[in-house]
């Protein structure tokens, strides 16, 4: 059987996003079955508008243009990917809940799930990350 | 600068991590199996990465050659080269073969690995004459030369000493394992 990395996306900024991202499309093009928890701000990688335009931490912003000379991804650009590699994305019910957001309001192709949904998958992962 | 034979090149130049790797992982489910890819890359990370996503995801990383600023990675498809039984009868193994050289003993190795695989890590004396090849040009070897034949593991050779057998050469060794488990000296790019 495969390897399996589980992930938990607990944060909202564009730092973060490419945390999450770039393991989790790594971890997948290696042959590793991937699942990520988005949870509090960590929804915000998912939500359909805001994560196109993830903000970068205070006093951080010059590196915007190291991201560009770099090439980097842009985070839309990175989840297509990531889906397209089979990457599996379980968002909160409960912080949905909370923040009153409907599953319409997130890309397409997710799951919503509670923590035992994540804990289900994340228990016989190999490698359990934590952004 | 060299140009190595490849079966598939992919352009991954420009391209920032984790892409090179996304976009080699796509481009290998293309290849045929023992078929070898040609990774051209600008992201100075991708060395490192493409040499453990080989092995994680059970494909050969054969080397990478630096040309400026891009790097050539050259990678393996995994093949079925382990399992396979051995056929042809007349084996040798890899500490008797160094010993042969060694010794300076009249023989002619002949490695059927693919060019690629040469480039980078072969016995010094060894000619590549990869197993594909190996039919048009059998009229390069000798029939009264004592041929010990080489790859990576052994099963390739296997093959190929079988269709040496077969069009008339008699002195003819496998040698088992091979590359994969070779400790005496070798020669290559890179080296």
């Amino acid at each position: 059987m495969n390897k399996k990395v589980a992930i938990i996306a607990s944060n909202g900024g564009l730092f973060d996003a490419y945390k999450v991202f770039n393991i989790a499309t790594a971890a997948a093009a290696s042959d590793k079955e991937t699942a990520i928890f988005f949870t509090f701000e960590g929804l915000n990688l998912i939500h359909k508008e805001a994560y196109k335009q993830l903000p970068m931490p205070e006093g951080k912003e010059h590196f915007a243009e190291g991201f560009a000379k770099a090439n980097v991804p842009s985070i839309p650009e990175l989840v297509e990917m990531a889906k397209e590699l089979g990457v599996k994305f379980i968002g909160c019910q409960m912080t949905m809940d909370v923040m009153g957001l409907e599953k319409d309001d997130f890309i397409d192709g997710i799951e919503v799930g509670g923590a035992v949904t994540f804990l289900e998958f994340a228990k016989d992962a190999d490698v359990t990350l934590t952004f | 600068m060299e140009n190595l034979k490849s079966n598939v090149i992919l352009d991954a130049k420009g391209l920032a991590c984790p892409m090179p790797i996304v976009k080699t992982k796509k481009a290998m489910n293309t290849l045929e199996a023992g078929q070898v890819l040609e990774v051209q890359a600008t992201d100075k990370g991708s060395k490192a990465d493409m040499k453990a996503w080989a092995e994680s995801s059970g494909h050969q990383y054969l080397g990478t050659i630096e040309e400026g600023e891009v790097l050539k990675h050259y990678l393996r498809k995994s093949s079925n080269d382990e399992a396979a039984d051995k056929k042809h009868p007349n084996v040798i193994n890899n500490e008797e073969l160094e010993k042969k050289l060694a010794a300076n003993e009249n023989i002619v190795v002949i490695d059927v690995r693919e060019a690629a695989e040469y480039a980078f890590n072969h016995i010094p004396s060894a000619i590549s004459i990869p197993l594909g090849e190996l039919e048009e040009r059998i009229n390069e070897l000798n029939q009264q030369d004592e041929i010990f034949v080489v790859c990576r593991t052994g099963n390739r050779s296997d093959l190929a000493a079988q269709k040496l057998a077969e069009k008339g050469f008699t002195k003819v060794m496998n040698v088992v394992p091979g590359m994969s488990g070779w400790t005496g000296g070798t020669a290559g790019i890179n080296k």
